[in-house]
């Protein structure tokens, strides 16, 4: 009886100081996030300038220049000024959120990243969700019955996957099925999102998405393994855990035992790998962008680097580390918010 | 998830009805689409420097004059006709009687709009800025045009400047922040850019207005391939139709396809050694740390008679190139071109390179590497070659095998390229260095990187040597074609300057590259290479291949087909994972029956 009233009051005392701390743990995180996006800001600026190679000869890509010609390029770029002043200039930009003009477009870097960002986030994020979704079924499947011959198949499949150059799975599928060998036609295309004469509506729709056909396999294949292996194991330490045995003492089916018991709780550490990789994908997949000519922001940062356009990598490369950083922070604050045991440590 | 793929299922078969509507559509249109590798910068002629850009230019707009398509001399453009003062200062060209694709009349003002706008606004300056410097003045009235020079200049026909429409480019205030993307684009050329898709690809179609009428196609696609070997799955898929600047292995991946033709002719380009041979400044103070021996001909000439030149070419080359005897401009170029002959030939002899090296004083060690005459320091060199580049890696192997024959060490340094460019053009940290020049028909670009002028300055910046090279011979030679406008005299002096690189050989040619080239016979019909006789398509100068060229006919098998194969093959894919899963879903049903 007297158990009775204790109870409210323990969740209250419970529940009351957890609010509190999820902001308090928040503003902390979101704290370490802004300290960690002032340091890239910092680094950025030093790591492109001690990249070899002049930008301004670079860019002159071997015609003849006279020095004075050569000094105005370098006065245009702001390259001319001391390197303290050129630093405290570029964080003034950054901070107002201007990324500068790329050298070799001479355009605003924001606006070369608006306009690729979308094709990025469409590949990478449909690529993301079939990895995501592919992986976890299959890691819990799995995990349910290792050393099963689907456990085995899996395993072997995604471990080989992981391990393969993505450069080469691309150019694989590229000449498997782009150009077709032997008895398999060619039937997607080589190269780029879209067909130079896309079809208007959903034709059109269709028409990226048969582009999208053989990047995003090579992203699902690559990336899938570690979600599939992540849960898995995930799966098999729920396996032997008490709860699981009291719900089949209930007598419940185990496939529901396994859907409705095992795999929420077993969900938990996928959660920080699906939110870094969604940091990822904002960067886009450099490698992948460059096989199959996908004009997205991985495209474009190859692209700057072949240069060296300094002012475009240091935009792409801010714009992927800051929303890698973000994610870490949002993946450690629902983190916190999914998992009591994080709370209660 | 039978639910879900049932729906799947659904939409696409919903997805191929509209699919195959639009492959159907009859292909009336005559389109041909090339290969690139290199996107496109910026579509405003006044900022772009890409190579690609360059190309798309010349299709779009009109320019003083073009290579004739048959000497490659300049010939007529824009300017119908022109004439030169005695002192080669005045040149004054009658501008043709033509018009814009928006209908406007073509006038000299729009030239001497142009050129003044790059010689009073820097931002306007990026893309050609060095073709107007020697300008003193620009004018117009009516149709002619008056250009006074600083110095006389022969090579003043052959201007790289597109005449940009006055009456549409005059209205934008800042050129430097302009990128030129409004569609269709006014120009005078054979083709009007009507769209442009970042990273994609460029659509031009035919001017209807052009002075030498309507091209025979009506749509031309340039499409950017970031990955060489994705442009060759789309040649040999037909996603493209002709395609051009392939290296040897890409070439020889198209034989054997009935369709393809593998186009193989004299390229424009030369491959050379680029040798330290005391590099300093532009005020003659040294710079670097080139190896010591190298300032010696003797050792320079002895380097010469040991490579073995058709090797290279067979080996390296896949074969596609041919030998160098003579210097840096392409036997293309039949009017400028010299070959060495007689005692003056540099031909492959171990013997006498070690003779040389021999009576020179440069002794053997028992490592049988030779050493300094006073003994400071032995024959060791680095060899500069550009990461990832297999033909330089195979280069580097065949020079260091013949190079230790006479008892000198080759080492490979491996550079990307800007640090290339910066380590051999202005800090001079190298001993020899790989390098290689695409040669304009006006040959006077690629003799001047070897101007004592084009050294970095004191402070160590900028410049755009090819060698480090200054020598008073080379340099009154230079001004002296400058002036000549008689083009025979011009070309004996050109040759002349030629023969002086191959003595001292600051650098030693090694081959020309072919212009390797493939397009499908089952698209294009007929296009005539530029020179006529055995010319380039692509990788040539001017548009007149793609002027000329002409598409087969499309009614017979309009693209569509893969569209509707493509589509065919996702509904398969998709009712066989439908399937599958259907079949997976029932036998888990069935074991958890059995459970229960």
């Amino acid at each position: 009886m007297t158990t009775v009233p204790e109870v409210p009051a323990v969740e209250a005392l419970d529940e009351r100081p957890v609010r509190h701390g999820l902001l308090r743990y928040a503003a902390t995180k979101a704290g370490g996030a802004l300290l960690s996006i002032a340091m890239v800001i910092v680094a950025t600026f030093f790591l492109f300038r001690l990249l070899p190679g002049d930008p301004v000869r670079a860019l002159a890509q071997g015609r003849n220049m006279t020095p004075e010609q050569l000094d105005l390029e370098r006065a245009r770029l702001g390259l001319d000024k001391p390197i303290p002043e050129q630093f405290l200039h570029f964080v003034s930009q950054t901070l107002r959120l201007d990324l500068g003009v790329s050298y070799e477009y001479k355009r605003p870097v924001l606006d070369l990243i608006g306009e690729r960002i979308g094709s990025t986030l469409l590949l990478t994020g449909t690529a993301l969700v079939m990895a995501v979704s592919l992986g976890l079924w299959q890691g819990a499947r799995a995990g349910w019955k290792p050393g099963s011959r689907f456990d085995k198949i899996s395993t072997a499949i995604s471990l080989v996957l992981w391990s393969v150059p993505t450069f080469w799975l691309g150019l694989l599928l590229l000449m498997v099925f782009a150009a077709g060998i032997g008895p398999i036609p060619g039937i997607f295309p080589t190269r780029g999102s879209s067909s130079v004469d896309k079809p208007a509506g959903f034709a059109g729709v269709l028409d990226v998405g048969e582009h999208m056909v053989l990047p995003c396999l090579t992203l699902v294949a690559v990336v899938y393994a570690q979600y599939l292996l992540v849960m898995r194991s995930s799966v098999i330490d729920e396996v032997g855990q008490d709860y699981i045995t009291t719900a089949r003492a209930k007598g419940l089916r185990d496939d529901e035992v396994r859907r409705k018991h095992a795999v929420p709780n077993a969900l938990l550490p996928t959660v920080t790998l699906v939110f870094l990789r969604i940091g990822f994908v904002v960067g886009g997949a450099v490698t992948v962008e460059a096989i199959f000519s996908w004009p997205g922001l991985g495209q474009l940062f190859y692209q700057a680097i072949r240069v060296p356009d300094f002012t475009l990598m240091q935009g792409t490369f801010l714009l992927i580390t800051v929303s890698v950083i973000v994610m870490n922070t949002l993946a450690d604050v629902v983190y916190h918010l999914l998992d009591p045991r994080v709370r209660s440590a | 998830m039978r639910k879900l793929l049932a729906v799947l299922a659904a939409l696409c078969l919903l997805a191929a009805g509209p699919g195959t509507a639009v492959a159907a559509q009859p292909g009336q249109k005559k389109v041909i689409k090339i290969g690139v590798t290199q996107s496109v910068d910026s579509m405003n002629p006044f900022l772009a420097v890409r190579l690609v850009t360059g190309s798309i230019q010349r299709m779009i707009y009109g320019f003083l004059t073009v290579p004739d398509s048959k000497t490659l001399q300049p010939s007529p453009d824009l300017a119908e006709s022109w004439t030169t003062s005695p002192d080669g200062l005045t040149w004054t060209f009658k501008i043709r009687q033509a018009k814009w694709s928006d209908g406007q009349p073509i006038t000299a003002d729009d030239a001497a709009w142009t050129f003044n706008k790059m010689m009073t606004d820097d931002g306007a300056k990026t893309g050609n800025g060095p073709a107007v410097e020697n300008f003193q003045s620009v004018s117009a009235n009516g149709q002619e045009l008056t250009i006074k020079l600083k110095t006389p200049q022969a090579s003043m026909l052959d201007n790289p400047v597109p005449i940009m429409p006055k009456h549409v480019w005059e209205k934008i205030k800042e050129i430097s922040k302009y990128d030129g993307e409004t569609y269709p684009t006014v120009g005078s050329g054979p083709y009007v850019a009507v769209e442009h898709k970042k990273g994609q690809f460029v659509r031009l179609e035919a001017n209807p207005d052009y002075w030498r009428g309507r091209p025979k196609i009506d749509e031309l696609q340039i499409i950017f391939y970031d990955n060489p070997a994705a442009s060759i799955v789309g040649l040999k898929k037909g996603d493209i139709d002709l395609i051009g600047r392939l290296n040897p292995p890409d070439f020889e991946s198209l034989k054997g396809d009935g369709n393809i033709v593998q186009w193989n002719t004299q390229g424009r380009r030369a491959t050379y050694l680029q040798i330290n041979h005391g590099a300093t400044t532009s005020d003659n103070k040294p710079i670097g740390d080139g190896h010591p021996a190298l300032k010696d001909p003797r050792v320079r000439t002895a380097l010469h008679y040991a490579i073995d030149k058709q090797k290279l070419v067979d080996e390296v080359q896949n074969g596609l190139a041919r030998p160098a005897d003579g210097s840096i401009i392409p036997p293309l170029y039949k009017d400028f071109f010299w070959e060495a002959s007689g005692a003056e030939k540099v031909t492959f002899d171990l013997a006498k390179a070690n003779k040389i090296l021999d009576d020179a004083g440069y002794k053997k060690g028992p490592d049988g590497v030779r050493t300094m005459p006073d003994g400071s320091r032995k024959l060791q060199f680095r060899f500069s070659i550009h990461t990832d580049t297999p033909i330089e890696e195979k280069l580097a192997e065949y020079l260091t095998g013949w190079f230790k024959e006479i008892g000198i060490t080759l080492t490979t340094k491996r550079l990307d390229s800007s640090k290339f460019t910066e380590e051999t053009g202005t800090t001079a940290l190298f001993d020899i260095a790989i390098s290689g020049w695409s040669v304009n028909p006006d040959p006077e670009e690629v003799l001047g990187t070897h101007l004592c002028s084009r050294r970095p300055t004191a402070t160590g910046e900028g410049g755009g040597t090819e060698s480090f090279y200054c020598d008073p011979t080379y340099e009154s030679l230079y001004l002296q074609q400058q002036k000549e406008l008689d083009r025979t005299k011009r070309a004996d002096i050109i040759k002349k300057m030629e023969e002086r690189l191959y003595v001292d050989a600051p650098v030693i040619a090694l081959y020309y590259p072919n212009d390797l080239e493939g397009y499908r016979k089952d698209r294009i019909a007929k296009i005539t290479p530029i020179p006529e006789d055995k010319g380039l398509l692509y990788g040539g100068s001017g548009y007149w291949p793609f002027y000329t060229l002409e598409a087969v006919s499309t009614d017979a098998k309009a693209g569509g087909g893969s569209n509707a194969g493509v589509i065919a093959g996702v509904a398969a894919g998709i009712v066989v994972l439908a399937l599958g899963g259907f079949f997976l879903a029932w036998r888990r049903r069935s074991a958890s029956d059995e459970r229960e």
